[in-house]
């Protein structure tokens, strides 16, 4: 067993040890389903996480082996105590808790997840029929500010991430949009960066 | 004997001609080669944005959020109907932005809202069939047309001096009745297309569309621009 890198160091506002995984409002059972099998949960518990929690949107998985103390809300106990529900109002408490985090490729829990300098794997769900998703994920990935990768490859992606590695992302700058419309609509006092050729 | 009229087709035939040409003269004109004409510090702009829920309400309020709120005012935010999400999100900024920033103008000398909301049918719902869509699409082209058409001609507020669009289908909807606006001589928004930050090698099929019709046409990724003369990129700019 190769031990590549030391056991995860937390992120900003977490302990360390914790997992998030979120399909957004989207359906992604391959996603749900894979995170809850036995070779992911292995590697997580080798890379020293200890708690997952899992917001499984509209997918459907097998609960046979959960328990259900809510509607739409299952737990596990264990060395990787579980946690699994639908929906929330708002996601930002569980991206700060998490020092990794698990995600389909939509382009706004992108944007919120990096802005957060947290650690991110992306999977472009196959299922979907327009798949610009992956082109997103590519992309960013090919800049180094995440990994993307397939259901099949998960195990091996959770596995050789190494965070060290991992570019920020770059925090929101609006005086490039504010200065292009600026000098469109022929305001004088714009520094222009977006100025027409 | 009778028959059609002998004036009828000439004149029906002069008519289609001079549509014709007044669509060509506005589809091809110029995109102002300069923007508008210059602007002093403190008049205002107003303007007015398309919310088309999910990942492009975030996007264009994103946008939105970087604008000087004393200098763009009053705005416009054009939602679909049913939409409550992006309009409290909008409220929520307004919020925000308000806190932020005290008004330069007290509110006790102020007669207009700051900003307000229009709702438009959508032109076309998600997994709706095709085969109803052009029903759809024409109430909702009615309904820009009222807006942005016939409603600053009669009573409404004045058409905004700048329109934001970032994809949606409901956004071709608003090009055509701006562009019926510029057909009829009419006073018409500037505008600004802005492709999604998700958009990395292809284009939307909105972005495809508008590219030609609109005054500024704006990608987030280099591999989109086609033609430098038309498309831009600044990089990210949400």
């Amino acid at each position: 067993m190769s031990e590549s890198s030391s056991s995860p160091s937390p992120t900003p506002g977490s302990t360390g040890t914790h997992v998030f995984v979120t399909v957004g409002s989207t359906r992604f059972d391959a996603l749900v389903q894979t995170v809850l099998s036995e070779p992911v949960l292995d590697v997580l518990r080798k890379r020293g996480y200890r708690t997952l929690d899992v917001q499984c949107g509209n997918s459907d998985f097998d609960t046979s082996h959960l328990r259900r103390d809510a509607d739409d809300h299952w737990q596990r106990a264990g060395d990787l105590e579980t946690s699994i529900w639908r929906f929330k109002p708002s996601l930002k408490e569980d991206y700060e808790r998490a020092d990794l985090i698990i995600s389909h490729a939509g382009s706004g829990t992108i944007i919120d997840v990096l802005r957060l300098r947290k650690p991110l794997i992306v999977i472009p769900n196959p299922a979907l029929l327009d798949n610009h998703q992956a082109e997103l994920s590519d992309a960013l990935a090919g800049l180094g500010h995440l990994r993307s990768s397939t259901v099949a490859d998960l195990p091996e992606a959770i596995e050789g991430l190494d965070k060290s590695t991992l570019v920020p992302f770059p925090q929101f700058d609006g005086s490039r949009f504010r200065e292009l419309l600026d000098e469109e609509m022929g305001y004088q006092d714009h520094t222009s960066p977006g100025a027409r050729r | 004997m009778t028959g059609t009229p002998g004036w009828l087709v000439p004149v029906a035939a002069v008519t289609v001609g001079v549509i014709l040409v007044r669509l060509y003269i506005v589809v091809t004109a110029p995109r102002t080669a300069k923007p508008s004409g210059r602007r002093d510090a403190i008049e205002r702009c107003s303007f007015a944005v398309f919310l088309g829920s999910g990942g492009h309400t975030s996007e264009a309020l994103s946008l939105v959020s970087a604008l000087d709120f004393n200098r763009y005012v009053p705005r416009t935010y054009i939602i679909s109907e049913g939409d409550t999400l992006s309009m409290q999100k909008a409220v929520n900024l307004e919020s925000a932005k308000a806190a932020e920033a005290p008004d330069t103008m007290p509110s006790s000398m102020r007669s207009d809202p700051r900003y307000t909301f229009v709702v438009i049918p959508r032109a076309r719902r998600v997994h709706q069939p095709l085969l109803t869509t052009p029903f759809t699409a024409a109430l909702s082209l009615i309904a820009a047309v009222w807006h942005i058409t016939v409603g600053p001609l009669i009573a409404g507020p004045p058409v905004p001096e700048v329109l934001l669009l970032n994809g949606p289908g409901t956004c071709c909807v608003l090009c055509i009745a701006t562009y019926l606006n510029r057909f009829l001589g009419l006073r018409s928004p500037k505008l600004i297309y802005i492709e999604s930050f998700a958009r990395v090698r292809h284009l939307s099929l909105s972005g495809k569309l508008l590219r030609p019709l609109v005054d500024r046409f704006i990608v987030q990724w280099p591999e989109l621009v086609k033609d430098k003369r038309r498309d831009e990129c600044h990089g990210w700019l949400v």
